[in-house]
């Protein structure tokens, strides 16, 4: 270590220590949170984080949410830019309203000038809040400079001698802080006072509620910033009355959320502990803020290398990575193998990286853990107003947080639109992106700030699409005359119109499918519009000069016109259910039920899951649920007997769709969310996009069909004979254990095309049809069917499983699954077949991947007595 | 193949060996000589001698046999009961209530047991049909519950259904959206006292065709479970985890049977709050001879640091009167179980004791297909017949009726008229190490 460094670690050995062991572990067994962030060009109003926490406030208890806002506006703050800028935003929360006296005259009259304070509005009465059972702290901010006096005498008593001006003063205001938490919140049984957070244009406020508390109890709902993050947390422990413990957590210049927890807590803690960082908060989140304050400031360490040593490329992945990449990497690994939180997590941090030279960088940064149990989602939306350019990325646990935060972004600013031009998943540790993005919003303070897209190895994320987003201009459409047909033949002839549309004759198109669904007689009008324009949101396809994202937006709207034309006129064909309505009888087999999820809590009796129970059992044999924000258990516990039971979903459909599925068919017009189509036995289910974490785990039989990939751990443990096709690929982990039998002989299958779409709906080929390291592992039975005609998957990704050439009979297997995947999806079986622009024969493209020798002739195997009938059958039906 | 009166050779066989077991069973614990090489010293000779006694005669032993403690030397071979003067006992004719109710929330059905006491998981595949078969007859028959272990269900247990937990563990063998429906009680199994950070198994050779098929696995290969269960990383999933079990099935009990590591505590009420009916704390003394000796005993914290731990917090938590807490893993007598209540625990859950009742010597050869000379952790057909489920469980039935009896004569003795009454009454144990 050089010198400065040691020295600034040497100096903390004499900051006030606490004994923890008085604490109770309020924060020890967290998990699962609801985590958002979202970095902006423009500064975006607290309100449409509201959005998104309160959509996922089943991924909390209540017991603790805090937000955190970097790049804010000046004014709102009653400071001039300057000032914003220069000075250290020093928000106090105090419990007890007699301590900021006494906090003012020892920490900061003493050693601060301070050129502005501000008292946070908050409402006037807590229990307002339903839940709040603690009232939440004052909270007053400081924008203060260190004074020049302490500031030399700081830096002579430690000998900072060559220490930049703003690291002496940023270990300065870190030491402060220190010493007001260990004084009024650690060491005294009261907790009395704490920072909330101490660096330049950044604020965090938390407390014991829901994130979405925070926003409506400070009434932050009009406040704006570059940066924001969110997060709801889920502890154990009952009673948790102190808000120091909610997320997020701070180093100096940054704020971090967490969600998941690492299980060598401990380690790290000793590490820091070496280093003289003692964490006040006894939980996992604040020690990997202090990691991260530790590389990034003391350690200055690029970004790169500090999130390769929080999350470090390992297996397969580090072997491809260039060879000076592997050699510093390998000394960073084995630097900071004590220092790396190992478990599930992911991290989103906010940063105020205000280098006081009349520049800013305001930063989120997502990262991912290696062992991808906590993936997250992260999504871009850029488009051009004025000749400027606007966008918005964001991050999050789950995708609906995303699309909450987009969708009420939309219905106020006519800059942005519902859906994300795109949307993707990160693998920890992968030696193409490093599974972590950063989201910087560069700021000069004299032009219009500039979002720049990375990831971990500094490379731009390359821009989803270079046409114009629709301007959201009034206009009113004039409905077209259409061609008649079905569905089908009106998206085909829609697909020989696009190309030469303008937003306008597209949404005169919609106008036009519209009119033609009007009228309580017209079922079959009905019918046509609520399929084709489920076409046209699911299928990929060339839309000419129009943006996707911008295209299918108004398509959204569409269907919803056309669904509201349901609700206000039913009619023999489709009737319209809402929360609170007795669930009628189906009059018919052929009825449809719409479901509008909206108001049904996230469980419970009264949850949609077991609605649709309720109306399944009512007789309705085709259900549409619209409206979903993320409830869960559709199609849960439906029963055996429910192989003609149609269920269509849209919106966000929540985790656990489809598990125990033991007959029907689900079809999810969006992506899926985690542990889809858990345990199912039989049925089918169809995802017009991705699907989430341990998809199909345990299951047993049934079909599904994926339109893109699955997350990490798709059909862990599944046994039996389940049959999947998913055409994009996985993170990692794919059919780990599986057991589905002799694919040839009944058993199971998953056949992965490893494709993508470009921005036409065009096929191509990723790079490599399974990235990961951990390919059918230890299967004993099944089959892969991976098409890779160039041999991009290796022996080396395997672990049990075996290369072996596709027969005749394999691909007659497959075929009825590819051809079905060519009706559902509009992949055509002839260009899955093609490569590299001609036809090739299905061995030279598809390989299959079978269990290795997993099992030696068993002892008993030879001579225990075989039950030609069992004595008792497997499975049931 | 007819031979003598039309049986065949293999009927012979298992007849003769039947009689002779039953014979030796109903022998030992009444013999003036010592078995040849009985016990260890966690099951000593006098208490396997004995609960084959009980199994027999559905009485307490009377022949001075050791019934209540081993002698490990620690656990509850150390604890003993701080026993009234006699004139502070109850009237013998008072009677004494052994029920313990299940549910202590307000949602989902009120169920109760007789016996503070049921069974704990063991799989089709761990033992045989017949085992599973006999153990859920006792059940219905005494009123209280068996579990599916995590191996499916055979349907031969359909119509016991109402006194069979159904099993969710984290290979999910077997389990399916209607057996999750047919359950009363639903349990989650994230992790077993006698090996905790090891997901269930089964060697290759005890997964013969019936078995792999009841699995819909690959017959003849290991089955490992994973641990943990890969979609529950936190509490958080936990929650959504019983929230889809109680949609599939609302009217189910969820418990959540965890090991004993050191923040059981917090796992505990961890579990409460995603909306567990009962917590079951699994310790370290369990485990058949399937499970490692390195992990056996070795890993989860003893059982009797575990239950006063959890009971004290959920205690301090307020939430000590909405769930219920079982305790297992090394409970082996009624006095065990009434020294598990008395530390905190509400009832009990019993895996190895049945197996003893239906003729276990503990000669740990569990893992084996044909390993069970007792025909009782066998996957082959042939040997399970050794054990006629009738048999059994009568056997199961009449060793619960002998601890019934003890239980209520230690309770009349401490001047208790409910089992209810004992939890967490620490002030009458002490310590005889």
């Amino acid at each position: 270590m050089n010198n400065e460094l040691t020295r600034i670690l040497n100096s903390r050995s004499k900051l006030p220590r606490t004994d923890l062991t008085q604490f109770n572990r309020d924060e020890a067994a967290e998990g699962g949170c609801g985590v958002i962030g979202m970095a902006s060009s423009e500064r975006v109003a607290a309100r449409h984080m509201l959005a998104a926490l309160a959509q996922m406030s089943n991924r909390g208890n209540g017991k603790g949410g805090g937000i955190a806002a970097v790049g804010l506006d000046a004014a709102e703050f009653g400071v001039s830019p300057d000032v914003l800028h220069n000075d250290y935003l020093l928000a106090m929360a105090y419990m007890d309203p007699a301590a900021r006296a006494e906090v003012e005259a020892q920490y900061i009259h003493p050693v601060f000038e301070i050129d502005h304070v501000r008292e946070q509005p908050h409402m006037a009465d807590y229990t307002q809040i339903t839940g709040l059972d603690v009232r939440p702290p004052d909270v007053v901010q400081y924008f203060v400079r260190p004074k020049a006096a302490a500031l030399s005498a700081f830096r002579a008593e430690h000998d900072f001698m060559n220490l930049p001006e703003r690291a002496v003063e940023d270990e300065y205001v870190y030491q402060n802080s220190f010493k007001i938490n260990t004084t009024y919140y650690a060491s005294l049984g009261e907790k009395r006072a704490f920072v909330l957070s101490h660096a330049k244009n950044l604020l965090v406020l938390k407390m014991v509620g829901y994130g979405d508390d925070v926003i409506r109890y400070y009434q932050l709902e009009d406040m704006h910033a570059h940066v924001w993050i969110g997060h709801h947390r889920y502890p154990t422990k009952g009673r948790v009355w102190h808000p120091g413990g909610a997320h997020p957590f701070i180093g100096m210049n940054e704020a971090l959320v967490h969600n998941g927890d690492f299980a060598n807590h401990a380690s790290i803690s000793e590490y820091l502990a070496q280093r003289n960082i003692y964490p006040l908060y006894l939980t996992d989140t604040e020690v990997a803020v202090q990691v991260f304050d530790l590389l990034y400031r003391t350690y200055n360490y690029p970004l790169e290398y500090v999130i390769e040593a929080l999350a470090p490329t390992t297996e397969r992945d580090y072997t491809l990575l260039p060879a000076d990449k592997q050699r510093i990497y390998s000394m960073l690994q084995s630097s900071h193998i004590h220092s790396s939180p190992d478990g599930p997590w992911f991290f989103l941090i906010a940063q105020s990286d205000e280098g006081g030279q009349g520049e800013a960088v305001y930063r989120l940064t997502g990262i991912t853990d290696t062992s991808m149990l906590r993936p997250q989602v992260f999504a871009w939306q850029e488009s051009t107003v004025d000749g400027e350019t606007v966008s918005i990325a964001l991050a999050a646990s789950e995708k609906q947080g995303i699309d909450a935060a987009m969708i009420s972004l939309a219905a106020e600013d006519p800059r942005f639109w519902s859906r994300a031009d795109r949307y993707w998943n990160a693998r920890g540790g992968s030696h193409t992106d490093g599974g972590a993005f950063l989201f910087s919003v560069h700021d000069d303070y004299k032009t219009k700030p500039k979002l720049v897209l990375t990831n971990k190895f500094g490379e731009p994320v390359k821009q989803p699409t270079s046409r114009p987003a629709y301007d959201r201009a009034a206009y009113s459409p004039a409905a077209m005359a259409l061609p008649t047909g079905s569905a089908a033949e009106l998206y085909d002839w829609a697909q020989t119109q696009l190309p030469s549309w303008s937003y306008q004759q597209a949404q005169d198109f919609l106008a036009g499918v519209e009119a033609s669904a009007n009228g309580e007689a017209n079922d079959a009008g009905r019918a046509r519009a609520i399929e084709l324009l489920s076409l046209l949101m699911d299928r990929r396809y060339p839309t000419g000069s129009l943006r996707r994202s911008s295209l299918v937006s108004l398509v959204d709207a569409s269907l919803e016109r056309v669904m509201a034309a349901i609700k206000a006129a039913p009619s023999e064909g489709y009737v319209y259910h809402t929360y609170g309505a007795n669930v009628p009888k189906a009059a018919n087999l052929t009825q449809t039920l719409i479901l509008d999820a909206q108001g049904y809590p996230p469980q419970g009796d009264d949850s949609v899951g077991r609605e649709v129970q309720r109306i399944v059992e009512a007789g309705f044999r085709y259900i549409i649920v619209i409206h979903l924000r993320g409830q869960r258990f559709i199609g849960n516990g439906i029963g055996t007997n429910t192989q003609d039971v149609h269920i269509h979903t849209y919106g966000s459909a929540g985790d656990y769709l489809a598990s125990g599925m033991d007959g029907a068919t689900i079809t999810v017009h969006n992506n899926g969310q985690d542990q889809l189509a858990q345990i199912m036995k039989a049925g089918r289910l169809v995802v017009h996009g991705d699907v989430g974490q341990t998809f199909m785990y345990g299951a047993k039989g049934g079909s599904a069909f994926i339109l893109g990939n699955a997350a990490g751990r798709p059909l862990i443990n599944a046994v039996g004979k389940p049959r999947v096709v998913i055409n994009g690929t996985c993170l990692d982990y794919l059919a780990e254990s599986f057991m589905a039998g002799d694919p040839l002989n009944g058993g199971g299958f998953v056949v992965l095309n490893g494709i993508m779409f470009d921005e036409d709906g065009q096929i191509a080929e990723l790079e490599t049809p399974y990235p990961g390291s951990n390919l059918f592992s230890l299967a004993s039975g099944g089959a892969i069917y991976v098409r890779d005609p160039h041999q991009r998957v290796v022996s080396e990704q395997l672990n049990g499983g075996e290369f072996v050439p596709l027969s005749e009979a394999d691909w007659q297997l497959i075929l009825p699954y590819l051809e079905e995947n060519e009706r559902l999806f509009g992949i055509p079986l002839t260009r899955l077949l093609e490569v590299d622009g001609a036809a090739r024969a299905p061995h030279e493209v598809y390989r299959k991947i079978q269990p290795g020798s997993v099992r030696a002739l068993q002892a008993e195997e030879a001579w225990v007595t075989k039950a030609k009938t069992p004595t008792t059958t497997g499975g049931g039906h | 193949m007819a031979n003598i009166a039309g049986k065949t050779d293999e009927q012979l066989i298992v007849e003769k060996h039947i009689a002779n077991f039953h014979k030796g069973f109903a022998y030992w614990p009444r013999a003036e000589e010592a078995p040849p090489a009985l016990g260890d010293s966690r099951w000593t000779q006098d208490l396997i001698l004995a609960t084959w006694l009980m199994a027999e005669t559905g009485q307490v032993p009377d022949n001075g046999l050791e019934y209540k403690i081993g002698a490990s030397g620690g656990g509850f071979d150390v604890l003993d009961f701080n026993i009234p003067s006699q004139d502070q006992w109850l009237p013998a004719d008072t009677e004494i209530d052994l029920s313990l109710p299940l549910n202590r929330r307000d949602d989902g059905a009120q169920l109760k047991i007789n016996i503070p006491m049921y069974g704990g998981g063991m799989s089709y595949g761990s033992i045989s049909e017949h085992v599973m078969q006999a153990r859920a007859r006792a059940a219905q028959h005494l009123g209280t519950f068996t579990s599916t272990g995590e191996g499916g269900y055979p349907p031969s247990l359909v119509p016991y259904k109402d006194h069979i937990i159904t099993q969710v563990a984290t290979g999910m063998f077997g389990v399916r959206e209607e057996t999750i429906q047919y359950a009363p009680i639903v349990e989650f199994k994230y992790a077993q006292g006698a090996k905790p950070g090891l997901g269930g198994h089964l060697l290759g050779d005890k997964a013969t065709d019936v078995v792999a098929a009841m699995r819909e696995s690959v017959p003849w290969v290991s089955l490992f479970s994973p641990f943990p269960f890969h979609s529950v990383y936190s509490v958080e999933d936990h929650r959504k985890h019983v929230d889809w079990i109680r949609t599939t099935n609302p009217r189910a009990l969820v418990s959540v049977k965890v090991s004993t590591p050191t923040d059981v505590d917090m796992v505990a009420v961890g579990s409460y709050f995603a909306g567990a009916h009962i917590v079951h704390l699994d310790g370290s003394y369990g485990g058949t001879g399937a499970a490692p000796e390195i992990a056996k005993k070795n890993i989860a914290m003893p059982i009797e640091f575990a239950i006063p731990k959890v009971h004290k917090y959920l205690v301090s938590e307020n939430v000590r009167e909405e769930v219920t807490l079982m305790a297992s893993g090394g409970v082996r007598t009624a006095y065990d179980v009434a020294k598990a209540i008395a530390l905190g625990a509400d009832g009990c859950v019993m895996g190895t004791a049945e197996l003893i009742a239906i003729g276990c010597t503990r000669c740990s050869n569990c893992e084996r297909g044909r390993g069970c000379p007792f025909g009782l952790t066998t996957t082959d057909p042939l040997l399970q017949q050794l054990m006629p489920a009738d048999w059994g469980q009568q056997r199961i039935v009449n060793m619960y009726n002998a601890y019934a009896i003890q239980l209520r004569d230690l309770l009349r003795k401490l001047g208790l008229k409910s089992i209810r009454e004992l939890r967490g009454r620490r002030d009458l144990l002490r310590y005889v190490g």
